[in-house]
């Protein structure tokens, strides 16, 4: 007890001696600057356990104690307000999107504005400024954000199908549509029964969610979110591409080319109607391409290899290629003031930041422990095998780890070697369509301008266009009804929207 | 019951000693007489202080521009802003009428039927038969909506559900149960009564077993039959009973079960689904936009408290005793 009391009476003298030399930080003792705390969403069943191998192995890299809240990332944001509104705020927070809660909090200075101090960090200092840019909250940078390939969009189709019924992969938009209708009326899967369709398409709707919906459109040439047209962003669901795309998928619906429960259809089920034969495309991000593949490979290790094709944007009815990319990042982590106080705090955070992206750590958090889970082969990650224990648990651990990763400098990290030669192929085609289709890329012009209104209420004005779209393509409304909804949009707030976000980019040229 | 209620009423019969002068001195005198009543009375008084009463100072936010980094003291306030902010949105309307509709049908549907199985219950004279479907009725009040909500999208599910299959090929048409909008209220109300009826008997069901047995003999004597009985014998028995429920039915029936209308929104079925619970939720926690959803609740409460207070009246006025 006595001793409790003395080493108590210890700290808060060197707590006070701290301050005063701080100085600066006012009536705020000094934080242990051994310590780092983070909150960071998992995507795994389970989050890794704070004593697991690769936690063991942070630390001892990073030198800190570090102390990670991992939250589902299904109520991650509901999640981050919740926290900011608390006492105990974690020192680095992974921000998922520039949401309403997070640009209210930001502008009221809850986060560090971190604008000009990154350059000093070499590790954090981006090789992609475009990509910071569009994190940025009207060209403030509130934190280091995480890097993603802004090409992601790719047709995944059962290639074994294609090749029954003797057709090509598509090129064209129109291409899409023939294939979808061979698929559902010619019998691709030869049992004699009329059980297949096109496209799968799940519920996602909203707008800018990179759903198929919002691939297609951009493919017509709807444009990104805003479309510049006549010196003025407008927003892309008010160009007549944005109609004619919807029209397309409109026409392969009534076709029944597309799953009838699309406005239903769960997400996380993406897959099975591919895999069972069901539904022979997904129009999706290209990852789910391995993931396909890993299916059937899964179900027959000895025939996977003709199951899946894919190709990447399809060129639209103006024979134009307008290759559908994301904003380049998948959020940000950021430093919240209430934590973090001083400038010197701030310092040793951004430093732990630096270790965190350098390569030794990129590694462990992409690749995992050499030696444990994978071998350096030519220069690639390869999965040891036969798998132990140890090395699955941390194969699992950095599925969530890989979420502190932010790569602003490009990935330091080794690519992953694939399992076969085919799977090998596969990706490295992947890797090629996608670069090829960068060189089209039709960006969001005004990804990086928050408008106040916008904050206040975009996502339920948002809504009023994104149920309208669904509801025009389930028939509940005609196409009228469609440009009513996006009428109603700019009479409730949108044309203000308009107003804000064009006046932010006309300042920022 | 009647034990305590003598307990309560031993102290008043003597009153306290020597009445002393001074109002401080006169209540201490009193405080001391009844310290166990008091203390009696203590949990209850912390428990509606600490979780019912302390938590309100928070819906101050309703009348300032919260943000959390500010804190709840440090925000601005703004007045009645978000209340005319709500009341001007075009979402307003929608939203009270889908409330109001969702809230009457389950009071006028979902309440009655669980009368009517207890009546049902009642009559079951097996007392084996009685009690097996009694646990029966009750299993469903134990499962999550969750479930109720999967289980519902596996039975309707468009083109092979089981259910949707039996009824489109009955009635031979092709709906879409789980996107029509024209189905989205049946099927909740559906849901409730699967799952809630059963389990909102049992006071129902206790109130019956205080119905003088007597009385039924004589009906029968007197050449009664089974629905005269319990038209003129159980249901005024019951009445009281049937009135406090109702009044706190009502209390309550704003509150339309977020879990619920939440898992069975979808685009399509938005314009009707949308309740104040979900767009609280939709508005408050994703969008990060606390005082207005807090302005959005709290209206939701005061429509609340004006409906119990015109039941109550209502109640009196046709010489019922109310709640309160």
């Amino acid at each position: 007890m006595i001793r409790r009391k003395l080493s108590l009476a210890a700290a808060v003298v060197t707590a006070t001696a701290l301050t005063l030399t701080a100085c600066s930080g006012g009536e705020a003792p000094a934080a242990d600057t051994s310590k780092i705390s983070l909150m960071a969403p998992f995507l795994e069943a389970q989050p890794p356990s704070a004593d697991g191998a690769v936690q063991q192995k942070l630390e001892e890299l990073t030198g800190k104690d570090i102390n990670i809240t991992w939250t589902p990332n299904a109520s991650y944001e509901d999640k981050m307000n919740i926290t900011l509104a608390s006492a105990e705020i974690p020192q680095v927070m992974v921000v998922q999107s520039k949401s309403p809660g997070f640009v209210k909090n930001a502008e009221a200075g809850a986060f560090w504005d971190l604008t000009d101090k990154l350059d000093e960090y070499p590790n954090l200092k981006t090789t992609f400024p475009e990509v910071e840019q569009n994190a940025s909250i009207n060209g403030k940078v509130y934190g280091v954000f995480r890097a993603r390939n802004p090409i992601r969009a790719a047709v995944m189709f059962r290639q074994d199908w294609l090749d029954k019924l003797g057709l090509k992969a598509p090129e064209t938009t129109e291409d899409l549509y023939n294939v979808a209708k061979a698929f559902t009326e010619q019998d691709p899967d030869g049992n004699g029964q009329d059980d297949t369709w096109g496209i799968t398409i799940p519920k996602w709707g909203a707008l800018g969610s990179n759903s198929p919906y919002d691939i297609i459109e951009e493919w017509y040439g709807a444009g990104n979110r805003w479309t510049e047209k006549d010196g003025k962003l407008i927003p892309s669901f008010e160009t007549e591409e944005f109609l004619e795309a919807n029209r397309f998928v409109k026409k392969m619906v009534d076709e029944k080319l597309i799953n009838p429960d699309f406005a239903t259809f769960d997400g996380t089920k993406w897959n099975e109607p591919f895999f069972n034969g069901k539904g022979g495309i997904i129009v999706d991000v290209d990852s789910r391409v391995s993931v396909l593949i890993n299916l059937f490979k899964q179900a027959n290790p000895n025939d996977f290899e003709n199951k899946v094709g894919f190709v990447g944007n399809l060129k639209g009815p103006d024979g134009e290629l307008h290759a559908h990319p994301t904003d380049g990042y998948s959020g940000f982590l950021a430093i919240p003031k209430t934590s973090v106080r001083t400038e010197a705090e701030l310092k040793n955070v951004l430093e732990f930041l630096n270790t965190m992206n350098g390569k030794e750590v990129a590694a462990l958090l992409n690749n995992g422990i050499e030696g444990v889970n994978f071998t350096v082969e030519d220069g690639k990650a390869a999965t040891i095998k036969p798998e132990t224990a140890e090395g699955k648990a941390v194969a699992t651990d950095i599925k969530s780890y890989a979420q502190l990763g932010t790569n602003v400098t490009g990935n330091n990290f080794y690519p992953v070697k694939q399992a076969s030669d085919y799977e090998q192929k596969v990706f490295d085609k992947r890797v090629e369509v996608m670069a090829e289709d960068l060189k089209s890329a039709v960006y969001n012009p005004a990804a990086a301008f928050v408008s106040p209104t916008y904050v206040a209420k975009g996502a339920q004005l948002d809504n009023i266009v994104a149920d309208a779209r669904i509801k025009y393509l389930a028939g509940q409304i005609d196409e009228q009804g469609l440009k009513d909804a996006i009428k109603l949009w700019k009479s409730s707030g949108g044309d203000k929207v308009q107003e804000e976000i064009n006046k932010l980019w006309q300042d920022s040229k | 019951m009647t034990a305590s209620a003598v307990d309560v009423k031993a102290p008043e019969q003597a009153p306290p000693p020597a009445p002393a002068p001074g109002r401080r001195r006169r209540f201490a005198v009193h405080f001391a007489h009844y310290k166990w009543l008091y203390l009696l009375l203590l949990p209850g008084v912390v428990y509606f202080a600490v979780f019912r009463y302390a938590p309100m100072y928070g819906v101050s936010i309703a009348f300032k521009d919260y943000v959390p980094f500010l804190g709840v003291n440090g925000s601005p306030w703004v007045g009645f802003q978000h209340f005319e902010d709500f009341f001007a949105n075009p979402d307003f309307g929608r939203l009270l009428g889908n409330t109001l509709i969702l809230a009457f049908l389950s009071l006028g549907i979902v309440f009655p039927l669980t009368i009517v199985l207890a009546l049902l219950l009642n009559e079951v004279r097996l007392s084996i038969l009685k009690r097996t479907v009694q646990t029966l009725v009750y299993i469903p009040h134990f499962l999550s909506w969750t479930i109720v909500a999967s289980l519902s999208f596996l039975l309707f599910a468009l083109d092979f559900g089981p259910l949707f299959l039996f009824i489109n090929n009955v009635l031979g048409t092709d709906i879409d149960f789980l996107s029509d909008p024209a189905w989205f209220r049946p099927l909740i109300v559906l849901q409730e009564i699967w799952k809630n009826t059963g389990w909102g008997t049992i006071i129902f069901l206790a109130a019956l077993a205080t119905v003088d047995q007597d009385q039924y003999e004589a009906a029968i004597i007197d050449g009664a039959g089974r629905f005269r009985r319990v038209w003129h014998i159980t249901l005024p028995g019951i009445r009281s009973t049937i009135i406090v429920m109702l009044i706190l039915a009502i209390g309550q029936m704003l509150n339309t079960g977020f879990e619920q209308i939440y898992l069975m929104t979808n685009a399509l079925n938005r314009s009707v689904a949308e309740v104040f619970d979900t767009y609280v939720y939709f508005v408050g926690i994703t969008q990060g936009a606390y005082s207005y959803s807090t302005a959005v609740g709290l209206f939701k409460s005061l429509v609340g408290i004006v409906l119990i207070f015109g039941t109550n009246a209502l109640a009196k006025r046709f010489n019922q005793s109310g709640l309160f």
